[in-house]
């Protein structure tokens, strides 16, 4: 893909990997657009609320310890801090270890738009590093400081020296990209140009980094890995600076939502050779094993792994058998980033529930190395299909959806989208934890509390009979792509 | 000026103009803004004030023109227009106000032509040009109630004597808002007045519109609101009355009481009996409690409503002695910090506390670490429970943000808030 390390700016992720954000029609058609490169995103004449791609690329800086964030722009922008502070002082401590990471905000004003304020900015950096010791510096631009073209790469530059630890611009103009998860690709930019560092000699490692959101599965993981003799290295909630420096010397790098990991999994392998493990996600049985499968090729271990595989077989698969028969038949619509959308049809696939509707809140044509996405593949090879659209979280598409499919059930991975499910009397799962169908465990786990989300539905019924949604009825009469239109 | 902000508290101007559009019935806001504004401002009032989110529409369901770099190049009212007609199609409200983001501030789209152009056709649609950058939510308060005032309220409504509007409780930037508008409504109730709290009971933009036949406005805050109400007086002749901060507790609830009483000049007899009545039913529960909470040396982090109420309750109705009382709003101008540290140090009983203006965290923190005197509870924010752990200081959550409590009509406020209140610290020991 030719990731450029010596600038501070990321492409997006409509320019480098063609993702899309407008699309109606079928998962078939979609897929085989994809393949034969004919797809074209359409745009929206109306659109509701979308998300900043600065929350997913500072929500992910903000989990590694000990670092300072310096959100350059007005004070709204730096909201994210809230949610910093949560990453940096109940994580580690859930796990047991201390974080000292800060994020603050510059409070840019009016004066500042129209004289600038990269002085001003020169000195915050300054005062923050004597202030809290970080052991790295992240100075975050935002739509404000980017149109006024603000020069942050030139401030970084000139006070590198002076604070001597590891120090990044980060670009997240928020208006650059409809895509959010562009964010996610902006921090692991920002990671590997400051502080991943190549390989040292003679290093022998059985580390394997694993790229997640908050890390809940991680004793569990450990475990599994034990058997393999191998050590998850767990990213970024918690990481160390430490740790991420050496990223490069890993026997591989995994995730546990693709487009969560791509663009770390994919630069670690074209930069230093860390093979990038590809496969369908561990969402659900064939995903769990799939991957596993996967792991066990790429560092050599399958035996141990089949092994595993055999093991746990016999414990579960009974009683996912058992609980199956009581979810085959019932119908669901699933609103979910691609990294979940087409891997939780495919679980909902293997627990006997029929999808009618997936949206995913983009689209990524091919991710870095070219290939489809590996979901899509697994679900075209296996002739699954279904109606699919790809919108970025609009909440009256899905409205639209559910007022005309009223499926047994929602699933979403963004709590803002269940809430109006709810309203409308739907029940919803909302699928938090991105370890919640992790696995064999998990997915029966998974199967339960889908059972518990439609069985009793009394808050959503006795709610939806009360309430009344900002809709028009005559929105709900039209088809859902009535705002779509030829991308120009 | 740019400077250094650790855990900053609220929003932009759109969070506070997004939090009023929000707490009233039926109208529905359109962001002129990039694709993350609505998120970000709606996380930042909504999302940390005690887990309540605006019924009407809020966050994913507000429509927004989501502009991109191509608008910021080549300008945004297109996409602007075609976001309003189908916001008109789509949302079933009765108002719509568009904000304007910074990308669309900076650039210059002229909001107002386009709005202009729906409002010909009979549409309902209002332009809001201040961009975020501007200001923070407070601002934003008083930029949505200027815009109500200059666009939105009728001035051809007949007076009506008994009406009266309250003024300086900003829905979500105040976590306790819903509950503290109801018990000043029950209070003003009784009285045989009013209440146009604009942000409950389902009032609507017609409330709004029909609010300046109001006979007074009652400001409750010591600091914000001077602007709109000035140009209120001047375009509908309705006088302000400013009661310098929230009240909990008899004490200062009943000089609120007392204060609209005079303003209107209500018949004394009457009211005297309601203040009997309420300081009875707050005192009958007192007493079943004594000696349930030991004295307390405390401090207050928070804004200058709600440090007022609790530092002047505690100190003045229950026995506890003030040391320090930090505001963490940014209260620039000095005849507001005079004025809220009068209030604040006025007290009856107790030796008045140390006032500081802080709005950063890292200062906010050095502050209760270096105070000389000893502190042993702390009603602050989320973003203080960690200092008050550090030095091992009894902890209430009682001022914004407040992300780990969840809030329906809970409040501190007024008479009845007041025993809230003192429950809450029972439950914290």
């Amino acid at each position: 893909m030719g990731v450029n390390l010596d600038n501070s700016n990321v492409a997006t992720r409509e320019n480098r990997i063609g993702s899309i954000t407008g699309y109606i029609g079928s998962l078939k058609d979609l897929a085989e657009q994809s393949e034969c490169g004919t797809l074209k995103g359409c745009s929206r004449c109306f659109s509701q609320s979308s998300t900043c791609l600065s929350s997913c690329a500072l929500g992910q800086l903000c989990g590694i310890r000990d670092v300072a964030l310096i959100h350059h722009g007005p004070a709204g922008c730096s909201v994210a801090a809230a949610g910093s502070y949560y990453m940096s002082k109940v994580m580690p401590k859930k796990r047991g270890v201390t974080s000292s990471t800060v994020y603050v905000g510059t409070d840019m004003n009016e004066n500042d738009t129209i004289f600038g304020s990269t002085e001003t900015l020169r000195s915050v950096i300054l005062e923050v590093n004597k202030r809290y010791s970080p052991k790295a510096i992240f100075v975050s631009s935002s739509c404000a400081t980017g149109i006024i073209g603000e020069d942050i790469d030139s401030i970084v530059d000139e006070v590198r020296d002076e604070v001597g630890v590891p120090i990044v611009a980060v670009h997240c103009e928020g208006f650059k990209s409809r895509i959010w998860a562009t964010g996610f690709d902006i921090s692991d930019h920002a990671v590997l140009q400051s502080i991943v560092q190549p390989p040292r000699e003679g290093v022998k490692t059985n580390k394997i980094n694993f790229k997640n959101f908050f890390e809940s599965a991680r004793p569990e993981i450990i475990e599994i890995f034990k058997r393999f003799d191998l050590e998850p290295v767990f990213l970024y909630c918690n990481s160390t600076v430490e740790e991420l420096s050496h990223l490069s010397e890993s026997l591989a790098t995994t995730c546990i939502c693709g487009t969560l990991g791509n663009y770390l999994g994919n630069t670690l392998e074209e930069k230093y050779g860390v093979p990038y493990v590809r496969s369908i996600n561990q969402c659900g049985i064939k995903g769990f094993e799939a991957w596993l499968r996967e792991i066990g090729k790429v560092t050599g271990r399958s035996e141990k792994v089949e092994e595993y595989i055999a093991e746990q077989r016999a414990i579960y698969m009974p009683q996912i058998e058992e609980i199956k028969k009581e979810l085959t038949g019932l119908t669901a619509v699933i609103g979910m980033g691609p990294g979940y959308t087409f891997e939780v049809s495919r679980v909902l696939d293997e627990l006997g529930i029929k999808v009618v509707w997936a949206l995913a809140w983009h689209y990524d044509k091919k991710y870095e190395n070219g290939d489809v996405p590996p979901s899509m593949k697994y679900l075209l090879e296996n002739n699954i299909d279904f109606e699919a659209s790809v919108a970025d979280q609009q909440n009256y598409e899905v409205m639209n959806i559910l007022h005309k499919y009223k499926p047994d059930m929602y699933l979403s991975r963004h709590p803002g989208s269940t809430v109006w499910a709810i309203k409308n009397g739907t029940p919803a799962v909302y699928v938090a934890d991105e370890y919640m169908i992790f696995g064999y465990k998990n997915t029966l786990e998974f199967a339960k509390t889908v059972l518990d989300a439609i069985r009793n539905r009394s808050f959503e019924e006795n709610l939806a009979a009360r309430t009344k949604l900002p809709y028009t009825d005559w929105w709900y009469k039209q088809n859902v792509d009535a705002f779509l239109e030829e991308a120009k | 000026m740019a400077q250094i902000m650790e855990n900053p508290r609220g929003g932009c101007v759109l969070a506070g103009i997004n939090s009023v559009l929000g707490a009233i019935d039926r109208v529905c806001p359109i962001y002129h803004s990039g694709p993350g504004c609505c998120m970000q401002t709606t996380a930042s009032d909504q999302g940390q004030s005690g887990h309540k989110s605006s019924c009407f529409v809020s966050s994913v369901s507000i429509p927004s023109s989501n502009m991109l770099e191509k608008e910021v190049v080549f300008g945004g009212v297109n996409k602007l227009r075609t976001t309003i007609e189908g916001a008109l199609e789509i949302m079933d409200a009765d108002a719509f106000f568009v904000l304007t983001g910074c990308t669309a501030g900076i650039i210059g789209d002229d909001v107002t032509s386009v709005t202009e152009e729906f409002q010909k056709q009979g549409h309902e649609v209002y332009p809001i040009e201040t961009p975020g950058f501007v200001g923070d939510s407070i601002l934003g308060y008083e930029c949505i109630w200027s815009t109500f005032i200059n666009k939105v309220i009728r001035t051809d409504v007949p007076k009506d004597d008994k009406l009266v509007n309250i003024f300086g409780i900003i829905p979500y930037h105040d976590p306790f808002w819903s509950g503290t508008l109801e018990e000043i409504d029950r209070i003003l109730s009784s009285l045989g007045l009013k209440v146009n709290t604009f942000f409950t009971k389902h009032q609507s933009i017609e409330d709004i519109k029909n609010c300046s036949a109001a006979a007074l406005n009652i400001i409750i805050n010591p600091w914000i609101f001077d602007g709109p109400a000035k140009k209120f007086e001047e375009k509908f002749g309705t006088p302000s009355l400013r009661f310098p901060g929230l009240f909990t507790g008899a004490t200062d609830t009943t000089e609120f009481v007392r204060a609209v009483a005079q303003a209107l000049d209500l018949n004394s007899e009457k009211v005297e009996k309601v203040i009997a009545y309420e300081e009875d039913y707050v005192y009958g529960y007192l007493e079943q409690a004594i000696g349930a909470l030991s004295w307390k040396r405390f401090a207050v982090i928070g804004d200058a409503n709600a440090a007022t109420a609790y530092t002047r309750y505690l100190a003045n109705d229950y026995s506890f002695t003030p040391v320090l009382v930090i505001i963490n709003e940014p209260v620039t101008k000095e005849q507001d910090r005079e004025r809220i540290t009068k209030r604040i140090r006025d007290l009856e009983f107790a030796k008045p506390p140390k006032v500081l203006f802080l709005t950063d965290q890292y200062d906010i923190n050095e502050a209760i670490r270096n105070e000389e005197e000893e502190i042993t509870l702390l009603i602050g924010s989320t973003n203080d429970r960690e200092i008050a752990l550090e030095q091992d200081i009894q902890f209430l959550g009682g001022t914004f943000p407040i992300n780990d409590r969840l809030f329906f009509n809970r409040t501190y406020t007024g008479y009845r808030g007041s025993l809230t209140f003192t429950e809450d610290l029972y439950d914290n020991l």
